[in-house]
């Protein structure tokens, strides 16, 4: 900081009380203290005063954190705030607590965005709506019309869904879902044998405008995404089903020529 | 060592920090919590473990200058409840109390330098950035405060006892 040789100064003082100085620089204030009692017992007030004010405050940092300081209750409120509706929410955190919590947690929250979110949301809709026998869709198979211009307009872009019927999947309906980045969509097709699948859509932002077909595994489902366009797609079965890579290109080829 | 784990080992030391910042409990948590809820939000930009504590610091000091600092409490008061605040296990030292109470009396300023210099034990260019002040400001005011802390602690400045008296 200073070459030995300088006269002494109030910083060399404090950088002495603060540990700062090198054994050269120290040794020379300790020269100077000596020679120069009142500097000396001014150094040593500041230690004493200091060394006071750690000790009637070091209680404070050994209490117990309270549960409201709890980092883990914080990322999980965090989450649940960046996902609305809170249905997603819940289904997020629980994709993650199952998912891969131990990995997640060493890496920290890190934003997901492009295809990963779409892979993530397309899952948490899966799991929320295609397994409630209640009520998965908004609008059913003979309201199709009220549901296109439902979806259109809520993602701002043509959107509708496509004709599976081929591949033995018909359409039970689809509703408009909420992302941090604004709303989604997801269509929901069943087979004969009553095994679902969804189709999600999402408007992109920034990354992943386009981008090619990639599987998505989950714990309990399985799927393709894709982006096109600006618009991120995620086909997700619940069980691995044989024909799912080819009913998801089937899905892209009628995207692209119905948009 | 994840960054998560190095935020969560500051959580005990940034609530100390807060404490004597605002000096009531509650809304000394309440300004711990929105930091952390904060630093959450932006971890991923901080690029070393090494940046983590001062970074937490820094949001934690804005918060208190941009939120609380409207709130000041007269120091008599505050000393007092930082007094009462002490949990009776604490030994009473004549000495511990004189520090809290000199350390009430100083102007938040110079306080805030002395807690993170001495309590805390950052360096005095991390405290200049932390603050966003220059470093000579740094030290005059390290100075001031020690000068000022000493004199009371030493009992050469007890205005508090005298009237008491």
């Amino acid at each position: 900081m200073t070459n030995p040789g300088c006269p002494i100064g109030e910083d060399d003082l404090h950088g002495y009380v603060d540990g700062g100085l090198d054994a050269a620089r120290r040794r020379a204030v300790e020269q100077y203290l000596a020679a120069h009692p009142d500097q000396a017992a001014r150094v040593a007030g500041w230690q004493a005063a200091d060394q006071a004010l750690r000790e009637a405050l070091a209680w404070k940092a050994q209490e117990p954190v309270p549960a409201a300081l709890n980092l883990a209750h914080l990322v999980e409120a965090r989450l649940a705030r960046r996902r609305v509706p809170w249905r997603i929410a819940a289904a997020v955190v629980a994709a993650f607590a199952i998912g891969s919590a131990s990995g997640w947690m060493l890496r920290g929250p890190r934003p997901t965005t492009g295809l990963a979110a779409v892979a993530l949301e397309a899952t948490a809709a899966y799991r929320v709506f295609a397994t409630d026998p209640m009520h998965p869709v908004e609008f059913g198979p003979d309201q199709e019309p009220q549901l296109v211009r439902w979806v259109t307009r809520r993602l701002g872009r043509p959107v509708a869904p496509p004709d599976l019927s081929a591949a033995g999947y018909r359409l039970m309906g689809g509703r408009v879902l909420a992302t941090e980045d604004g709303p989604s969509c997801m269509f929901l097709y069943e087979n004969a044998e009553g095994q679902r699948i969804a189709l999600y859509v999402r408007p992109m932002r920034k990354r992943d405008m386009n981008a090619a077909m990639r599987p998505l595994h989950g714990n309990d489902t399985t799927g393709y995404t894709w982006a096109r366009d600006g618009l991120g797609f995620g086909l997700v079965a619940g069980a691995p089903l044989p024909r799912l890579h080819e009913l998801s290109n089937r899905a892209r080829a009628e995207m692209r020529s119905g948009v | 060592m994840s960054m998560l784990s190095k935020l969560e080992e500051n959580i005990p030391s940034l609530r100390r920090y807060a404490w004597t910042l605002v000096r009531q409990s509650s809304d000394a948590d309440d300004l711990v919590q929105d930091c952390l809820v904060r630093a959450l939000d932006r971890l991923e930009t901080v690029r070393s473990e090494a940046d983590l504590r001062p970074w937490l610091f820094a949001i934690m000091h804005n918060l208190h200058v941009s939120r609380w600092r409207r709130r000041r409490t007269r120091p008599e008061v505050a000393a007092e409840e930082m007094e009462l605040a002490m949990p009776p296990s604490q030994p009473a030292h004549a000495e511990l109390r004189l520090a809290l109470r000199g350390l009430a009396r100083l102007p938040e300023d110079q306080r805030q330098v002395l807690l993170l210099v001495a309590v805390e034990g950052f360096q005095y260019g991390e405290v200049a950035h932390l603050l966003g002040i220059p470093i000579g400001t740094v030290m005059s005011r390290l100075s001031r405060a020690r000068d000022r802390l000493r004199a009371h602690v030493e009992g050469r400045e007890r205005p508090l006892l005298r009237s008491v008296k």
